[in-house]
Parts: structure tokens; sequence; C-alpha cells
């Protein structure tokens, strides 16, 4: 059971679970491969039809043409649940998508084919000169680019399909022309742009039974690299080796160890923990009080020396609990500016440095988060106190009541200076706002010594800054002084290591965990805890779990 | 689609220069002009005392008119007259309640949930549904839209079933968009006029007989679609109810798209040409009318943006959403104190708004179409999320404007009386549901429905309310 869920959310759940679990696991399954000995049964979920997230496709098609550099009319945005982009429930159709799905394939095809050269390298055949050269350079073209888009090897009568087109094509056009026209139609079709995993045809409805091999090929490498599998990958599932724990775990660490896992640590935290809300266009400015150098590019180096900040120390073998201690950090001018370090000799170079003991200490003392969860003339504790709650701690999310005053708070004329701890704290004394503000404030008040724009200061309109907060609601509960303190106690915390590893497995699985799977979840948020947050060690786990590996049937 | 290809439609021919529009519709043979809507959502509700107009001598506990034909510009309320010049075209309401958010925030208050009226209220203000609860995340559209209703009643080849257009509310942040597909699923938006465009011009047919390799390849545009939507096809039927459905909505599209290419050819031909000039709303507005102009849509959902307060000549650290809490004397927003300043802000945001809502019908205006023009053919529907900026669901003010072939017996201000119960407790009285008002569009687009969204709810005090039926007081009379 999670540690964060209300007694209301768990009795929801089990209601929900009980009617997920009918016949989810009973005599109709017992066809299936592993259900009859299991006992209890598998952590295994449904297994949701999943289009490539907006990330997903433009990285897949990048690997997959590496060298065209285009400009692609934008895709309309993905729409987030708790943040990720990925959550298949969200996703639909429409015709926006579908024209520009065809823009992109249409562009791409024609780029990747401008050259006879080109054409050659996609077809691995060199002279079609012939009928029958052209029909086997088809075939050629089909078995080598085809198993690379489709992910897995055209069957039988996908080649006939494709290649009684392409033959048309080439009649009408030239084979340059069917090349390119194939490869549109292939990046239109549901075989690249959703990630299908149907049942066998044996298996009986709702069974549980192993993701095929390729199906899991994709898994893994939408996983870790948030693009599609490369061709060591498709070769370990074509020769069946991603069958047992040792195989799948030596893809993993390989794939891990690729420049491509730096896509998925950093796309990971991006969406979990709202690192790139800095980049909306509030951001784009800070009043003069604030910070009169914050220009319109600022919002984008605070992101990247985030992103920097993530992919580096993760991707170096740091752990979890560094997103949260460490002062490693890569800065540029505008964020050594930010930061109060020497201005460096290239403003646009990115140099590593640390930042100052007692200030920064990992993401939550940071611009990306403490501007990002800002406004433009002031810092708002309840909204920096919600960001942590909602997305660190994996709470439910609570709204004001209707009608309250939810503008900044400022002080009367006559009153004399105040901080805006004292102001927030005026604004939200009456009982009824205690029952949230509480929590909210308890963080939100710790982190006041960084403002709007993420300097950090000590005293504000004249008068010292207090920014002593209180934790709430967490196994880790009590009274700490600033965002350094904040952040050593968070990093130890059993409920934010479970949010994470809940997060991590809804963002594997494109879905939130279903009742059946909460205790494996449970489990891997031990392990992970006890672990001193091993991310890698996470990431692997999760991989080679039944939730990751076997799959269940919907009821057709 | 790249500018390339719009380079290449245009050395075609496809986009020649022509500053007229000419409709393109009615001059087929004289048929009657098709309906279309335009919804401008605005955030942040109106502001009432500056939108409200006195309607000397009318009732109180009924319904109140006056005719706009034969007034001054001064005679019309201060955000109202940007709009004088097309008085015999317009529709002015005043009174109307979201009576469906009301009952939502009254049934989540008993069950819990995300209770955040901007929330809440961009759920309903087009669905006139509840809002979808999820689980830990906020609450988001629980129903189809009016605007997607409308697109799929609508759909035909060669047309796009509707047009999203617009800036996000608070991008990426707590507060969801206002178009849905479904319960949960925001319809895409457009938000750059140029792209809004291309997708246009992606409907515009290839060259009927290709002479060079690149037209040869276009001309193969069709037969790429047909290629993949058949693999939808064939994949559909081994997947879970939920993947093919899935899948075959996706398949349809590509159809759609596919079809469309051929069938354009019978249409007369229609000037696509994009002026970047001017804001990008007024871009979006030339853009519907151009839209409208070649047949290319029928419906539009256009989401208004909210500006940087210096646009307005309002300091960089101010917020609309700050001044609006504080826009009305005399009304608590909880705590917030009115100031003056807040108030002109809002007046400023609502003149600024009905300037934009003005210039697109004066685009409407400019296409001559049969026995009139575009506008006259179309109902422009303009409303906001939030009824006013103190967070109210009543009290909402809702302007029409077109008539949508004299569906709308326009050229009239139509007070509501506030007289039915709340659902909630210790609320004022409030006037008829919007539902009503949406039931009255579908029935204007030639729908036969008589409930849209909610249909019933129950005040505080227990009396039963129906939001069945149009708003009969805006229709012509037979």
């Amino acid at each position: 059971m999670s540690l964060t869920r209300s007694p209301a959310a768990a009795a929801a759940l089990l209601g929900l679970a009980c009617v997920a679990y009918a016949g989810c696991y009973s005599a109709d399954a017992g066809q299936a491969p592993t259900a009859a000995s299991a006992d209890p049964p598998p952590a295994v979920g449904p297994a949701p039809l999943r289009r490539l997230s907006n990330v997903e496709y433009l990285n897949a098609l990048r690997d997959l043409f590496p060298a065209p550099d285009l400009v692609l009319p934008p895709l309309p945005g993905d729409v987030p649940v708790a943040g990720f982009e990925n959550a298949a429930e969200a996703q639909q159709a429409s015709d926006v998508r579908v024209a520009r799905y065809e823009a992109i394939a249409n562009q791409y095809a024609e780029a990747v084919t401008a050259r006879l050269v080109d054409v050659g390298a996609l077809v691995g055949c060199a002279d079609w000169a012939t009928d029958e050269l052209a029909a086997q350079c088809a075939e050629a073209f089909l078995t080598r680019t085809g198993r690379r888009v489709f992910r897995r090897p055209l069957t039988g009568a996908e080649k006939e399909r494709f290649s009684t087109r392409f033959l048309a094509w080439r009649s009408a056009i030239d084979f340059s022309g069917a090349v390119q026209l194939t490869l549109s139609a292939m990046l239109q079709s549901p075989q690249f742009l959703y990630r299908a995993e149907p049942l066998p045809h044996d298996a009986a409805a709702r069974a549980i039974v192993p993701v095929p091999p390729f199906a899991l090929a994709s898994r893994l490498s939408f996983f870790l690299w948030e693009s599609t599998p490369d061709d060591t990958l498709l070769d370990a599932a074509e020769l069946g080796h991603l069958q047992t724990d040792a195989e799948l775990r030596a893809q993993a660490e390989r794939m891990l160890r690729d420049p491509r896992a730096r896509r998925t640590l950093w796309g990971f935290h991006r969406q979990w923990l709202g690192l790139d809300r800095i980049l909306l266009d509030e951001h784009t400015q800070r009043t003069t009080e604030v910070d009169p150098a914050w220009t319109a590019s600022t919002p984008g180096s605070a992101a990247k020396e985030s992103q920097l900040f993530v992919e580096n120390v993760l991707f170096q073998g740091g752990s979890f609990r560094d997103l949260f201690t460490s002062r490693r950090a890569w800065v540029n001018g505008d964020m050594a500016r930010v930061y109060g370090l020497p201005a460096p000799a290239d403003a646009n170079a990115w140099t590593e440095t640390t930042l100052p003991a007692g200030e920064r200490a990992g993401l939550f003392t940071r611009a990306a988060f403490l501007a990002g969860f800002s406004h433009r003339g002031a810092t708002s504790p309840p909204v920096r106190g919600n960001g942590i709650q909602l997305r660190l701690l994996c709470q439910l999310p609570v709204s004001p009541p209707p009608g309250v005053d939810l503008s900044q708070p400022a002080a009367a004329p006559n009153d004399g200076p105040k901080t805006n701890r004292a102001l927030f704290e005026d604004r939200t004394r009456p009982a009824a706002c205690q029952s949230c503000h509480t929590g909210l404030n308890g963080f939100g008040f710790g982190l006041e010594k960084y403002d709007a724009a993420g300097h950090f200061h000590t005293t504000e309109s004249g008068l010292p800054i207090d920014a002593r907060g209180t934790i709430h609601g967490t196994d880790v509960d009590g009274a700490f002084d600033g965002g350094v303190e904040l952040s050593l106690a968070l990093a130890g915390s059993a409920v934010v290591h479970h949010c994470a590893t809940e997060r991590l497995v809804r963002f594997a699985l494109g879905r939130a965990p279903v009742d059946a799977e909460q205790s494996a979840v449970d489990a891997l948020a031990k392990r992970f805890t006890e672990s001193g947050g091993d991310l890698r060690a996470l990431l692997l786990a999760v991989t080679t779990s039944s939730t990751f590996r076997m799959q269940r049937g919907e009821a057709p | 689609m790249s500018l390339r290809r719009r380079q290449l439609l245009q050395a075609l021919g496809v986009g020649a220069a022509s500053t007229l529009l000419k409709g393109s519709i009615a001059r087929a043979g004289g048929t009657r002009a098709p309906p279309r809507v335009v919804l401008y959502v605005q955030p942040h509700g109106h502001l009432p005392r500056t939108w409200t107009m006195d309607v000397p001598g009318g009732p109180s506990d009924r319904v109140a008119e006056r005719a706009l034909v034969g007034l001054a510009p001064e005679e019309f309320s201060p955000t109202l007259r940007p709009l004088h010049p097309f008085r015999d075209r317009l529709l002015a309401i005043e009174g109307l309640s979201h009576t469906s958010a009301l009952a939502d925030i009254a049934a989540v208050m008993r069950t819990g949930g995300d209770l955040n009226n901007h929330q809440i209220g961009v759920a309903d203000v087009l669905t006139g549904d509840r809002a979808l609860q999820r689980q830990g995340t906020y609450c988001t559209g629980g129903a189809r839209t009016i605007d997607q209703e409308l697109a799929v009643r609508l759909a035909a080849p060669g047309r796009f079933d509707s047009r999203v257009y617009g800036s996000d509310y608070i991008p990426n942040s707590v507060v969801s968009p206002f178009s849905y597909l479904g319960a949960g699923k925001a319809t895409p938006m457009v938000q750059d006029p140029r792209t809004a465009f291309a997708d246009l011009l992606g409907y515009t047919p290839p060259k009927a007989a290709p002479t060079s390799r690149a037209e040869l390849l276009r001309g193969m545009r069709g037969s790429v679609l047909d290629t993949a939507a058949r693999e939808y096809e064939l994949l559909a039927p081994q997947l879970g109810a939920e993947g093919r459905q899935k899948l075959e909505d996706h398949r349809a599209l590509v159809r759609e798209l596919e079809v469309s290419l051929g069938s354009l050819g019978a249409v007369p031909k229609c000037e696509l040409t994009f002026d970047g000039s001017g804001h990008t709303v007024r871009q979006f507005m030339r853009l519907v009318r151009l839209a409208f102009a070649c047949d290319l849509t029928r419906v539009v959902a256009f989401q208004a943006p909210v500006p940087q307060c210096p646009e307005l000549g309002y300091p960089a650290d101010a917020t609309f959403h700050g001044y609006a809490h504080a826009s009305i004397a005399g009304a608590t927003s909880c705590g917030q104190t009115f100031t003056p300043t807040a108030e002109k802000a809002m007046i400023d945001l609502d003149v600024w708004h009905a300037s934009h809502v003005a210039y697109l019908l004066q685009q409407l205006d400019s296409v001559v179409e049969g026995d009139g023009t575009l506008l006259d053919h179309t109902v422009v529907v303009w409303l906001t999320e939030l009824a006013t900026g103190t967070h109210e669901h009543n009290d909402a003010h809702v302007l029409l404007a077109g008539g949508c072939n004299g569906f709308f017996d326009t050229g009239r201000y139509v007070r509501y009386p506030r007289n039915q119960p709340n659902p909630l407790a210790n609320k004022p009285r409030t006037g008829p549901a919007h539902n009503r008002l949406l039931v009255s569009l579908m029935q204007a687009m030639g729908q036969p429905d008589t409930t849209f969204g909610m249909t019933d709810a129950v005040a505080a005090d227990g009396t039963p309310l129906s939001f069945r039926g149009p708003l009969t007081e805006l229709l012509r009379r037979a």
C-alpha cells in the first residue's frame, strides 16, 4: 500500500480494483502460459494501445534517419496526465495530428531519398535497373528499412501489400520515387505511429501472457531512450535473447550506457517535476525589482541548467539522492549571475562549477524549480509548496475552495514593509485555509530565501527573511531551516522514493499502475529507498519486473 | 505543412493573389448557404457593469428586451460599443448562468475532488456538463464540447470537421483547454496562424495533369494515404475494444484527408493567401473568413489569449487574473478588495476582445455570399468560461452575432431575469442555464437536439431545475 494515499482514495481504489480484478485472473485465464503456476497472481495490468508521444516520435525519426536537419511543422501538443506526455488514456487522433504526420512523413521521405547514394543505403542494393532487380531491391528495402521503421520484421502479408504498392509507384514514377512514397506510407502507418501489442491468437481474453519479444524491445527502448530500438536490440529480439532476467538486464545495462539514455533521465524528471514550467510564457519576464537582468533567454538557460545537472549527475553514476544534495552545476553566464558566481569569460559556454555551500543543494534550490514555481514579481510559497506536494510527494491535488482570493498579497500602504512570508501568513490565517496551508506554507516558507528569479537573499525590504519551515505528510516530518535542509530531509524520505517509483512505472507503462500492481510498486520503492536512491538499479528492476514484461489482454 | 510546400503550391498557381474573396459556395447554383459557427471564448469572465445596457421600462421579473438598431454609439455600453456598426446583426444576452458548473460544484463538494473554478469553468463552458475528476491530478473536460459535437455531425469529405485555434490559457498549467473531443481528451489547438494557414492549404488538391517528377510524386499523395489507411483497417481488428477504437478514429481521419484531396477539385476555385500582419488574433480572424469562404470548415472554436499586461498599458508585474478578482465593487472575492485600477483593467480587457470580435464580424461581412454576406450565414458566439472576473458562474453575458441564416432574431438586447434558485446554498438566484444557449446553437446549425450536456439538476433548496429546450426568446418567430 502506498504511503501517501489517503484513506478515501484507498477506498476508491479498492472499489476500482474489484471491477478491474474480476475475471482478470480467473478460470478463463487458465490457458495463459504463466497463469497456472503463478501464486499469488502476478502484478500485471492492461497493455493499452500507445501512440508515440511527440518526443518519442521525433526522437525515433532522428534515430532512424540521422542525416537530414529538417524544419518540421509543430505537432499538436500531447495532453499530459500527472505531468506525463505519454499517457495512453489522453491520446486521441485529430485531423491536425493526421495532417502533421503526413507533412512530416513526406518531408522525411523526400529528404532521405534525395540522393541516389542515400536510396542505395536505405535499400541495401546498388542496382535496380531491371524489373527483376527492382523487385529484389524492393524486397530488400522492406526487409531492411521496414524492420527498423516497424520495430519488427514485416509479416509476409505486409511485405506483399507494400511491395505491390512499391512496384506500382515505380512504374508510375521511378525506383527512388517508389522508395520515397513507400517510406512516407510506412511513417504514417499504425505500425510506426502506435505501439500495438496484440495478444497471441490463442490467448484467452484477459489472459496474462509475456509481452512478445519485439514489443518488449520497443517497451525497453521507449522507456530507456524515449525512442525506437536500435539494430542490436532488434537482433536480440529476433534471436530470442530477451527472455531471461540476465538477458533483459544485459540489454538494459547496455542501453543505459548509451548516450540516448540521457533522454530518459532528463525526460522523466522534466515531466515528473515540471522542470520545464520555467519555459512558459509567463516566465519570459521578471519585474526589475526581482531581476533587472532577466531576459527572454534566461528561462531557457534555467531549463538547460537543470537538464545538464540531471543528465550529467545521473549518467555519470550519481544517485537519486544527488538530485537533492549535490552542489555540482553546469552554468552559463545567465545562470552564473542568478547563482551569484563570477561571470564566466564566455557567457554562452556551459562550464562545470560548484554552487555555494549553505545556499544550494540539488534541484529544489535551483532556478528552474524556484522561478518556474514563482510569479513574475514575487514568490508564492503555496505554489512552491503545491509543486512539492503534488509532484515530489504524489499527494492528491487540492484546489482552493470556490471564491477565495488567489491574488498576490501586498502590504497595505500604511502598514510599513512586510516580508512576503508575513503577507501570506496573514492571508492564510483563517482556520478554513489552514487545513491545506499548514502543509503548503510549511514547504513554501522554507524556500523564501530564494526570490522569484531564484536568487539567494537573506533580507527583503530591509527585513530579515525567516526561512524556517515544517515538513508535513511524509515519513520525515518536522522542522527545517531553508532549502538545503529541506532538500536533505526529502532526500531520505521513503515517501519521496515511493512517489518517484510510482511515477517511473507510470512513465514506463503509459498509464497509472492498477491495483494488482501496487504491491509490486511498493516492493520496487522499498528496494529503491534501501539502496539509497540507486536510480540505475531501479530502472533495471522495472525492466525485469512482471509489470513490464507481462501483459493482460483487454476484454474483447 | 512546410513552408516549402506552400511556396510550391503558390508557384503552381493555387494561391494567386487576390484582395477580394468571392464566396465559393452560394455562387454554385444559388443554393441556401450553409450555417457556420465561431465560438470566441474569452478567459477570466466579463465585467458586468460595463457590458450590460439599460432596458428602459423593462421588467426585472420577466424577460426584457431593447432594440439595438436605432441606438447611437454612445448609447451602447462601453464594452459593446466597438460592435455598434453591426448592431442590426447583434443579439446581446444578459443574465445567463453556467448552472451546470454550479451543479457540478455542488456535487463535487459532496464527494470531494478538484474544485478550482477555472478548471470547472473551462470544463463546463462548451460542454454544459460535469468536469472529469481524475486520479492524482486536476479535473478536466468531462464530455465532448459543442464545437466538436457539431464537427462530428457536419463532417463531410473535402473540409475539416472543425478548426480549433488560439492560445493556451495558462500554458501547461493546471488550467485545461476549452475544446474537448471527449472526456479528458483535449482537441488539438493550432496556436500559430502561419501553421493554421498551411493546414488549410494542405487540403488543396494536387494538379490534375502533372508534368514534372515533383508533381507526379505529389499526385501520389492520395495513394500514399490510402496505403496507410489500409494498414489501420487491417490492424484494428486485432486489438481490444479501446485500441480498436483509437485506430478506427485515426483511420477515418486519414481517409478523410485522402478523400478531401480529390473532392476539392469540384469546388469553384477559392483564393488562399496568407496575411501575417497585425495581432495574432486578427490573423486568426482572417483565417476564419478564409476557411468559411472556401468552405474548408464550418465550425471554428477560438480560445482567445490573455494578453500580457503591458500590451494594454498595465505594469509587467500585474496579471489580468489578479485584476479580475478585484474588479467588481461590492463583490467579495473572499477578502479581495475592489480597486478602481482592477476594474479599469478588466474594462479595457473586455473592450480589447470586443474590438477583435468586431474585426471578425467585419471580415465575415466582407465576403458576399448568396443574397447576403458570410456574416449573415454565420453565428459568432462571444462568451467566457467564468461568468465574471470575480470567478462566479452566474450572471454570464453572451454576445451572438450574425443570425445564422435568420435563425436568431438579431438587432436586440435581451435581459433574462435572475429568478431561478441556485444549485449552491447561499448563492444568488440565477438566470436560465447556458445549456439552453448550447441547445439553441445546435438547432441553429440544423440539429434536432433539445438538450445539450446536463439536462436537469436540483437547486440547493430542492427545486428541480430543467436545462431543456432552446432559449425561445432568442429565436426569430415563425
